[in-house]
């Protein structure tokens, strides 16, 4: 009996530490292209402003599946956002970097899987226009536009 | 330890190139860690960049053009583009709440709506959050709600990781969990070998996507997450059974397009209503109703 309860409080004990939100005042660092510090916990309405992969932040408390940080910004970001670890991929394949990089960040942007095996693959395929998905993917939606939409239809479950 | 485990740890490290190691048992252990599912073992970085090549992919493949292709050049959507999006964002944000066990990260460039100028009913999703819809499954709906039934069942595919999924396991042959790592410096041979993995995983996806269509059970789950997103959503959960049933009277006669890739609309039905039923009820706002027709419709 007792063994099973150890096994349970160790099973607990396991699954709170997976889900633990960091540490107050620990770095956390941006894992996506581009983020938005938003003035509330939620995707939507007033932004702080933008951070990008690779910067840091000071994470502060959580509520939920959002974060309040400081840093470049001060405000909520949702945790998908962010890392702990360490972030090396600072730039695209066609040079852009991510702005907030460090020099040391920049400088591994060109190394591994990633960036190299795309810029082979385009020498091997020139049919294939890489133009088109680098305009797609740097459309953003406005936060407070998105929040209007949402009111307008009576949108917001799980927002 | 046998000459073969020596071998493997030996090729490993030739592969990495300069990448460090450690050798202790334990880095020894991890230097030869094979690729066994893709689906788990790509990391997000991996993830996007097969998704731009999936993406850029689809487009050369089907010789598609897509709407607002001035507004997706200068950062500001437009019309039918502009709205779908609005209603892709909804879905993706939601998505976030709806969580199942090795769901894939969230994609590291967000989430991207395109609306394909096709008559034909279809949409594809590629890893790294590309959604594509055709101008004519977003005619074929008759409500914003059933818009979000599709693009729901596509945001699932990529939160699943379907398409990942479907590449080839022999592909990785070869190839160790250190390659995929973004901070390991490749040798030219390790190089090459991921560019032909690469290449053969694009031959994977693509046919998956728009000739072979994923395996039944895949789109059943990716309609019960979908369906479970559109909830959270605030969608009408009986709008993805009202689409469904669209779907069934042009699948009878239809060929190609979803028809090709897809479970019969019944058989999707049937699985769907169980859940359907549980699901709260919903009352569609009039201008909902109304910017759906304004801008799909052009009825004001």
């Amino acid at each position: 009996m007792k063994s099973r309860i150890s096994v349970v409080l160790m099973v607990v004990l396991v699954a709170s530490l997976a889900l633990a939100a960091p540490k107050a005042k620990s770095v956390v660092t941006v894992r996506v292209l581009s983020a938005k510090v938003m003035a509330n916990p939620k995707f939507i309405g007033a932004a702080a402003g933008s951070v990008s992969r690779g910067q840091h932040l000071t994470f502060e408390e959580a509520k939920g599946d959002w974060y309040r940080v400081t840093g470049a910004y001060s405000g909520w970001i949702h945790k998908t956002n962010l890392t702990e670890r360490q972030v090396t991929l600072s730039s695209k394949p066609g040079g852009e970097g991510a702005g907030a990089a460090s020099r040391d960040e920049v400088e591994l942007a060109g190394r591994g899987f990633t960036p190299q095996v795309e810029g082979q693959y385009r020498e091997k395929n020139p049919n294939l226009d890489f133009t088109h998905v680098d305009a797609i993917e740097k459309t953003t939606i406005d936060p407070s536009e998105l929040e209007a939409f949402m009111a307008e239809g009576k949108l917001g479950g799980g927002q | 330890m046998s000459r073969l485990r020596i071998a493997a740890i030996l090729l490993a490290a030739a592969a990495l190139g300069s990448c460090k190691l450690e050798l202790t048992p334990d880095g020894m252990a991890k230097a030869y860690r094979g690729i066994k599912e893709a689906r788990k073992d790509l990391t997000p970085e991996n993830e996007y960049y097969v998704g731009r090549a999936v993406a850029t992919n689809i487009l050369a493949r089907g010789n598609y053009k897509y709407r607002d292709a001035q507004g997706f050049q200068s950062g500001k959507l437009e019309g039918m583009t502009a709205y779908v999006n609005a209603v892709g964002s909804v879905i993706a944000n939601a998505s976030l709440s709806v969580v199942h066990e090795d769901d894939r990260e969230a994609p590291l460039a967000g989430w991207h709506f395109v609306v394909l100028e096709d008559k034909t009913i279809n949409a594809f999703a590629a890893p790294g959050g590309y959604v594509f819809v055709t101008s004519g499954a977003i005619e074929k709906a008759g409500s914003e709600d059933e818009l979000a039934a599709i693009l729901a069942h596509e945001v699932a595919h990529v939160r699943r990781g379907h398409a990942l999924g479907s590449i080839k396991k022999s592909r990785f042959s070869g190839v160790f969990k250190e390659m995929l790592d973004s901070s390991v410096q490749l040798d030219a041979a390790a190089l090459g070998k991921l560019t032909e993995v690469f290449d053969g995983a694009m031959d994977d996806m693509t046919d998956s996507l728009l000739v072979k269509g994923y395996s039944r059970d895949t789109e059943f789950e990716a309609d019960k997450v979908g369906l479970e997103i559109m909830i959270k959503a605030g969608y009408d959960p009986k709008a993805f059974v009202t689409y469904l049933n669209k779907l069934k009277a042009t699948q009878a006669t239809g060929s190609g397009g979803f028809s090709a890739t897809h479970p019969k609309a019944t058989d999707r039905i049937a699985k769907l209503e169980a859940q359907v039923k549980k699901a709260p009820a919903i009352t569609v706002p009039p201008a909902r109703v109304a910017r759906f027709k304004a801008v799909v419709l052009g009825v004001e």
